[in-house]
Order: C-alpha cells, then sequence, then structure tokens
C-alpha cells in the first residue's frame, strides 16, 4: 500500500488561510484543515496526519474510520455514533463534531478528488508550496537530496575559496 | 445538461491568476484550478482564499438585478434599460452642451479593458479630459515616477524576473498578505539563495521570511532610500559602467544623498544604521536584484518622489534591461495596469498619449472623428474639490466606490450631495451607490468576457462562465448604448456600435502602439496571455523592457536628486500617534466583493487597530477593547490588537471597512495622491455603547438600498 499523505513545511506558510477556504468549498462548509499564527512570528497549517498507527481507528467502537487504498484514514459516516472517542484519542485533536448531523467529520485527503487524479484541494491551492501532497518514502527521499544539494554546494564554495587562497 | 469547465481571470488582485468556473447551462457549480495551463501567472493553478472564494460574491442576494431611478436619497424605484439609458445620455448630453468640463468620469480597475476603453472614449468625445480611476489612489506616483526616471509607468519586468533574482527588495508593501500567489516567486527565488530585504513600518507576514528588515516610520522612506543609495555611493558598489553609458543626473544624486549618512537616517527613520549599511551591501552586491513596492510607498505626499528613488536605486545598480532584475510595483486591483493602459486617465489617450501632445491629439480626432480637449482633465480628490467650487456637477461612475476608498471621506461624502446628477454602475449596492440618480447595474467580471492587464503587463482573455442576474448587463455593452443614444452612433471608431467585446480590443489594437498585436483571436487561443508591448501581430511579447534603451526622449535613465520630506502631519502634542492603514489577506478594496463571501467574513469579521504594547499599557488598552480614533478630519471607532507588529507611537487599522474618514487628503503634487499612509491621530479607550453610536454616523460599507414601488 503507497502512504500517501501531505507533507506540511511549517517555514512556508504565510497564514493566508486559502487552504482552510479550499477545504471548506470542496466539503459543504466545513474546513478540516486549520492555520494556527505563533507569537506574530510565524504560521502553521495543521490537518489530519493519516497517522501509521492511528489512534482514532483502533479506538473507534463501530469500525467507522478506515483506510483506503492511497492510506489516508476514513470515516464512514452512516457507521459513526458521535462518541467522539476519536477526538479525544487523536494527539492533533483532529475530528471534530459535525453539529447538525451529530457525528463526526475528518479531513479525507479529498478522496473525491483523489479518485479523479487530482491532488487535495488544500494542496492544489497553497500558494507556497507549504503543502505537498505525495508518497511519504518519496517526500522524505527528496528532502535528504536536498539538504545533501545544499551540503555538496557548500563545500565547493569552500573548496573555490580556499583554491583562492582566501 | 453539459458541465463545463471555462478559464477565467480571477475578480481579485493585480497578479491575474487563471482559474476553471465549472458550470452547467451558465450556473456555477465550482472552481477547479488551472493545473494544466503553461505559462501561467499562478502557477500550478494556485490560489488565495479570495482565488477560492469567488463564486460567493457573484451569488450575493443582493445584487442589483434591474436599472434604478432615485426617488430621494437611497431609495430608488426600478426601470425599464430604455429608460435608463435615455436619461443618463440626455442629462450627459445637456451637461455637455453648456461645458463638458462639468463632467466626470470614473474608470474601474476591476472591469475589462474594453469597457474601460469606452468610458474615456464617451468622456472624450462628449468634449472632456475629466476621466481618472481608482489607481489614483494607489499607483499614481509608480506610474508618474517611474516614467521620469524610465519614459514608462509600468513595471519594467515579470514574475519570472522575481523568481530568478538574487536579491529582492520589498518597501511599503506586505507582498504575502496582499498577493500571496505572487509571494511565491519571492519564496522560490529564497529557497535558491535570494536574499530577502524588507522595509515596513509594521512587522508583516512578509517580514517574517526577510532576511534583513527595516522597520522605519510611516512616511519616512526619502530617508531610507537616499541612505542605501548614500552607502552604495560611499562604498562604490555601485554599476559605474552601466551609471556612465545609460543614466544621467549621477552627479546630483550624489550631491543629494551625502548628508544622508547611516546615523543621520537611524535619526529619522529609526532603522539602527548598522542595518542600513548591511541593507545597502547586501542589495548592490547581489549581483540581480528586483524592487518591488505597493501602497505603503506610494500612498504619500512624496509618494511620486519615493517611486524615483527606486527607480533610482535600481538603475545606479545596473538592476535594469535584464532578466532577473527590475522594478516590480505590484497592483491591488486585477486590472489596474490596463485601466490605466486604456487611459482611464486625465492627461493621456490610451497607450500613453498626452494630450496636450498636438499630433497626437490630432490622430485621436481623426480616429474618432471629433474635436478633442488638449487640456488636462481633472483627477479623483481634485474632482471632489471642484464640486465644492461649482464647476463639476456630474459623475459617471463605474465600478468605484469614493465613499470608502477616498482619503477624508468625509468630504468625499459631502461632495457627492452635492452633486446634480450621477450615474453608478455596479454590481452590488455600494455606499457610493446611495447617492446616485440612476443605477445601472452591471454584469460582474465572471459574466461576462473581455482582456485584462495583470501587473507584469500581461493581457489575457477571461470568458463568460455565469449567466448575469435579472437584467444585468455587460460594462461594454451599457456604455455602447449609453454612447450610441448620446448620438455616437456611427459605424467603426468613429462611433458606439459593437456587437461583442472582441470588437472593442480590435479597436484598441488599431490605436495603441502596445497593444497593436494583442488580438482577441491571440489571446483567445492563447490562455497564458501576452506581455505588452507588442506591436504586431507576429511578436510574441516583450517580457524584459528596456534592454537596449529607456523610453526617455534622450533614451536614458533620469536619475532622480531628492532632499527629504516626511508626513506632512507629524505627531504633536493634541494629536500624539502617527496613524498608518492597512489590508487583510482575505479581503479586497472596499469589501463590495469579499464582504458578501461568508467564507472569507467568516475568517476576517471585523478590523482590528494595532497598537505596541508599550502605549496600549499607557492608555489602559487590552486586545479586544474597543478604541476611538481622532484625527483632524474625522472619528472612527475599532477594537484593538495589541501587537509588537507595530512600533511604538504608530497604530494601523486596516481601511476596507472605511477608516478613510480619518486619512489626510493632502496631495502629491505629481502624482495627485494623497497621503493615506500617514496622518497623525489620538486614541482613547471608549465603551461599546459610545462605539456604536460612532459608527451609526459612520458609511455602512455593505448598505441595503431601499426600492420602492412606482
Ligand atoms: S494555503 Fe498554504 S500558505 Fe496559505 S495558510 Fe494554508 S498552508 Fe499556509
Ligand atoms: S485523526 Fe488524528 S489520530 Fe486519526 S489519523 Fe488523523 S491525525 Fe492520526
Ligand atoms: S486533504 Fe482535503 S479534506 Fe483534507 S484538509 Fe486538505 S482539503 Fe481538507
Amino acid at each position: 500500500m503507497a502512504r500517501k499523505t501531505i507533507f506540511i513545511d511549517f517555514s512556508k506558510c504565510i497564514e493566508c488561510r486559502a487552504c482552510e477556504v479550499a477545504c471548506e468549498r470542496e466539503h459543504n462548509g466545513m474546513s478540516f484543515i486549520n492555520v494556527f499564527e505563533w507569537q506574530e512570528m510565524a504560521a502553521m497549517a495543521l490537518n489530519c496526519r493519516h497517522c501509521e498507527k492511528a489512534p482514532c481507528v483502533e479506538v473507534c467502537p463501530t469500525n467507522a474510520l478506515y483506510r483506503d487504498d492511497d492510506g489516508a484514514v476514513i470515516l464512514a459516516p452512516q457507521k459513526c455514533i458521535g462518541c467522539l472517542m476519536c477526538g479525544i484519542v487523536c494527539p492533533f485533536g483532529i475530528p471534530e463534531l459535525d453539529l447538525i448531523n451529530k457525528i463526526m467529520g475528518k479531513c479525507d485527503l479529498c478522496a473525491h478528488r483523489r479518485k479523479e487524479g487530482k491532488e487535495p484541494a488544500c494542496v492544489a491551492t497553497c500558494p507556497t508550496d507549504a503543502l505537498i501532497y505525495g508518497d511519504f518514502d518519496e517526500i522524505q527521499r527528496e528532502r535528504r537530496e536536498k539538504f545533501t544539494e545544499k551540503a555538496i554546494e557548500v563545500a565547493k564554495k569552500a573548496e573555490k575559496i580556499s583554491l583562492l587562497g582566501v | 445538461m453539459a458541465e463545463k469547465l471555462i478559464p477565467v481571470v480571477c475578480p481579485y488582485c493585480g497578479v491575474g491568476c487563471r482559474l476553471y468556473i465549472r458550470a452547467v447551462d451558465g450556473y456555477p457549480v465550482n472552481i477547479e484550478y488551472a493545473e494544466d495551463l503553461e505559462g501561467i501567472s499562478n502557477e500550478n493553478g494556485k490560489l488565495c482564499p479570495k482565488g477560492n472564494a469567488v463564486l460567493e460574491y457573484i451569488l450575493a442576494k443582493d445584487r442589483l438585478k434591474k436599472p434604478l431611478k432615485a426617488k430621494e436619497q437611497g431609495k430608488f424605484v426600478e426601470i425599464s434599460w430604455s429608460e435608463a439609458i435615455k436619461e443618463v445620455a440626455e442629462r450627459l448630453k445637456a451637461y455637455a452642451k453648456d461645458d463638458p468640463n462639468q463632467l466626470m468620469f470614473f474608470g474601474s480597475a476591476r472591469t475589462f479593458n474594453e469597457p474601460n476603453y469606452l468610458i474615456q472614449k464617451l468622456a472624450r468625445m462628449l468634449g472632456t479630459n475629466n476621466v481618472d480611476h481608482c489607481a489614483r489612489l494607489c499607483h499614481a506616483p509608480t506610474v508618474s515616477g517611474l516614467k521620469q526616471v524610465f519614459g514608462a509607468g509600468a513595471m519594467t519586468n515579470t514574475y519570472k524576473d522575481i523568481e530568478e533574482a538574487d536579491v529582492i527588495f520589498i518597501i511599503g508593501h506586505n507582498y504575502a498578505e496582499t498577493h500571496p500567489v505572487g509571494f511565491r516567486y519571492v519564496l522560490k527565488a529564497k529557497e535558491r539563495g535570494a536574499k530577502v530585504i524588507v522595509a515596513d513600518p509594521r512587522f508583516t507576514r512578509t517580514a517574517w521570511f526577510a532576511d534583513i528588515f527595516l522597520q522605519h516610520y510611516p512616511g519616512t522612506d526619502i530617508a531610507l532610500i537616499n541612505g542605501l543609495i548614500h552607502v552604495i555611493i560611499k562604498e562604490k558598489l555601485y554599476d559605474a559602467k552601466f551609471v556612465r553609458e545609460r543614466c544621467v543626473g549621477f552627479d546630483e544624486v550624489v550631491k543629494a544623498v551625502e548628508k544622508f549618512t547611516p546615523e543621520y537616517v537611524e535619526k529619522i527613520t529609526g532603522v539602527p544604521a548598522e542595518l542600513i549599511v548591511e541593507a545597502a551591501r547586501t542589495f548592490a552586491t547581489a549581483g540581480k536584484g528586483v524592487i518591488t513596492w505597493a501602497m505603503g510607498l506610494t500612498q504619500h505626499t512624496h509618494g511620486h518622489d519615493n517611486v524615483r528613488l527606486l527607480g533610482t536605486l535600481s538603475a545606479i545598480c545596473g538592476y535594469q534591461g535584464r532578466e532577473g532584475c527590475g522594478c516590480a510595483p505590484m497592483r491591488g486591483q486585477n486590472n489596474v495596469q490596463g485601466a490605466c493602459d486604456m487611459a482611464a486617465l486625465p492627461n493621456v489617450f490610451p497607450g500613453y498619449q498626452a494630450v496636450t501632445d498636438p499630433e497626437k491629439r490630432k490622430f485621436f480626432e481623426e480616429f474618432w472623428g471629433v474635436e478633442l480637449s488638449g487640456e488636462v482633465g481633472l483627477t479623483v480628490i481634485e474632482a471632489a474639490h471642484a464640486i465644492d467650487k461649482g464647476k463639476v456637477k456630474a459623475y459617471y461612475v463605474m465600478g468605484e466606490n469614493p465613499v470608502i476608498s477616498d482619503a477624508n471621506a468625509n468630504h468625499v461624502i459631502k461632495a457627492l450631495q452635492k452633486l446634480e446628477f450621477m450615474v453608478v454602475q455596479d454590481i452590488v449596492p455600494t455606499p457610493t451607490l446611495e447617492f446616485a440618480d440612476i443605477v445601472l447595474p452591471a454584469a460582474a467580471l465572471l459574466e461576462n468576457e473581455g482582456s485584462l492587464t495583470n501587473t507584469e503587463r500581461r493581457v489575457q482573455w477571461s470568458f463568460a462562465a455565469v449567466k448575469p442576474p435579472g437584467e444585468a448587463r455587460p460594462d461594454w455593452w451599457i456604455l455602447s448604448e449609453v454612447g450610441k443614444a448620446v448620438g455616437f452612433d456611427r459605424d467603426g471608431s468613429k462611433g458606439f456600435r459593437y456587437n461583442e467585446a472582441a470588437d472593442v480590443l480590435r479597436e484598441i489594437n488599431a490605436c495603441t502602439p502596445q497593444y497593436r498585436g494583442i488580438t482577441p483571436e491571440r489571446l483567445k487561443a492563447n490562455l497564458a496571455g501576452i506581455h505588452w508591448p507588442c506591436p504586431s501581430e507576429d511578436h510574441p511579447g516583450t517580457r524584459v523592457l528596456y534592454k537596449e534603451r529607456f523610453l526617455t526622449p534622450d533614451g536614458k535613465a533620469h536619475l532622480a536628486a531628492v532632499d527629504y520630506r516626511g508626513p506632512v502631519e507629524l505627531p504633536d502634542e493634541e494629536y500624539p500617534f502617527i496613524l498608518t492603514t492597512m489590508r487583510y489577506v482575505g479581503h479586497y478594496h472596499t469589501i463590495t466583493m469579499t464582504g458578501r463571501s461568508e467564507a472569507l467574513v467568516k475568517r476576517w469579521p471585523e478590523p482590528l487597530a494595532e497598537i505596541h504594547p508599550d502605549d496600549a499599557a499607557k492608555l489602559g488598552i487590552k486586545t479586544g477593547d474597543w478604541i476611538k480614533i481622532e484625527t483632524r478630519r474625522g472619528v472612527y471607532a475599532i477594537k484593538a490588537r495589541v501587537t509588537r507588529a507595530v512600533k511604538k507611537g504608530v497604530i494601523a487599522v486596516p481601511w476596507h471597512w472605511g477608516a478613510n474618514v480619518l486619512t489626510n487628503d493632502a496631495l502629491d503634487p505629481v502624482a495627485k495622491i494623497p497621503e493615506t499612509k500617514a496622518c497623525a491621530c489620538r486614541v482613547t479607550k471608549i465603551s461599546e455603547k459610545e462605539a456604536c453610536e460612532i459608527m451609526k454616523k459612520l458609511p455602512n460599507p455593505i448598505p441595503q438600498i431601499e426600492i420602492v414601488k412606482g
């Protein structure tokens, strides 16, 4: 099973909240991503992490939470009894109670968009690429490569400087 | 029932993002990101929150659906299109017969090029150059300042150049918040290793990403920029070859900046001297540099000089005429550039051809088949004062909202009350519309088609995706009906007979040199658009201006030597604080559109005045308390937000909700822009009851108009 996820790069978030508006538009007026500001210095968007060992899935008494083919943790509304267990065990407090239907709601990694081969809405819109959708292993590898590239660049610069005898 | 994806241009900011509207038979269902279009200004179809919410304001319940005629102020009866057009045309004709300069026309940076072309054509054919639009209140100094230095008032480069720069100097511009999608290019450059220098009186979201942050007092820009130039000259960091070969006036600059030592500049601006030195070195030695600015820099009585100094700074570093370099003024509305190009301005014909130039006038006299005035017309603020003197009696306002957007709004309201006749052409009721005699319901941008020119001179075609409500009609259609009814009903360029927006663009092609090759056919086929100048149909468009020569008569950059001037109104005992204005990412202009979008109002529900913790402690103010802000012109009530984002002694208020009752309408002598960004004020804590009293007397940004029978 591919492990698809949304990688969040806090250092790039500008707190524009486009992701929230996009998610809300795609999910009948409810946003499953929230943007927080820290000490007026930085912002961070937070949505479901689709945890590898997802506590929400483990505690759900009716198996309303399950994992789909891309590895997304999905809530089946017809099975949910609104007991709030998932919301309590989630370390990020992600599943929320939909006050009208009295069942939980959470990020579904935009299942309807993935079905059409599209990226989740919050990722598609994020102007700064603070949100990236992809395979967990691949994103991790890319990060390592980027880091290595930078390190090599620095090393090259240092070499040039020493060749110049500075 | 086929669902269609229709490519449009976002109706909000000057980035000019592309998106698709998913619609069934003219009814919008959703939007889709334009991920599949190459080379558009919003890479991969990215959108900011406003772009994501574009469908909400279109579906607003209070859209204007029928032409209206006022019974008394704010009370209207519905009339038919033919009655409305007839009345407008007759009144315009009557004033024009008497003295055409009694008329004033407002173009709009929020609608297509075609209606802007038509409204100025109407004004000019009626015999007056009294035509202007709200660019006067945002980027007039950019147009006049850059024109003096480089010969033309447009962005010299494109987003691609921002991405390729090695240093980006952002001044008076909260880029991340005003243009999130444009800011993408700054972050991409930074990721490549470019340095970011931010100068702003507020610690903005843009400043979060700064390598060097210069927090200067509002209105001290001249000192700051002169300080940077001083260091660059002192340390011989400028591009001597470029200065020698392509600039004039360098010696004067050397003299003018002599006294602006970092220590002296520190005293005026409050920016530590070492930081000024560091910023100057970083900027000048980077290799490729872009300067970008917006209203924080332009809305001053010295806005014109501010821009000239930035042009000078860019030129002496040799950052012109090359890729990865340039001057990038960022426009607030999606067609500010286009409205200017189309000459919704009092001093030029389309393509910036001076009305005072007899040769250009002769061309347009032949082209339009009428005699034209060679006298420069009135600007927005001047027109409001001309009403007082009885000189201007009638306004034709297309998609504008001066009651909220003009500085010293109280004066504007008084002026509008004195008008004899006012036509307002808009999509929803605005506080300005309350004073109208005739209201013409317009189709919103996504409901009709035409061309738009974004900040980077990129002209794009936007298609009609949604059916307009009721009897609302496209702006170009309304103006062409009015023009014909006035009596200009000849064919071709000499009249107002048009079958579609594309006809108007063809006429623009014929009389605007920069747009000659930008035909409707080409635009419809190429969704990424074309950068003007594009002199012929086989020309690909121009990314970087001034590669060989500048557009000044001698082809050289005219460097500016400017002495320091601060804001005209400084804090004193009576008004001890400096007031400045700002904006929120989720709101736009005078919230006529964003204020009708639930998703945006939910997140940005109300204005908050930013005040430094030390000042707040002295006045006993906590976050959430109501405060009263007073200036020599007005009183405003607002909740406070205590934050270190502003300097001590500075109060920052978002202007969307009508804070312009406070601001100063002192004008820049050249650009005629009012000093909205700095004035003296005093602040007191008040009760909620008192706040309500004050707010009752202010114009409501989202008014409800009354429609009565018969
Ligand atoms: S869209 Fe991106 S930049 Fe904007 S708030 Fe969300 S994560 Fe941050
Ligand atoms: S809801 Fe919480 S616990 Fe469940 S997968 Fe998402 S982040 Fe993990
Ligand atoms: S992936 Fe979809 S559902 Fe999840 S936060 Fe993003 S937009 Fe919302």
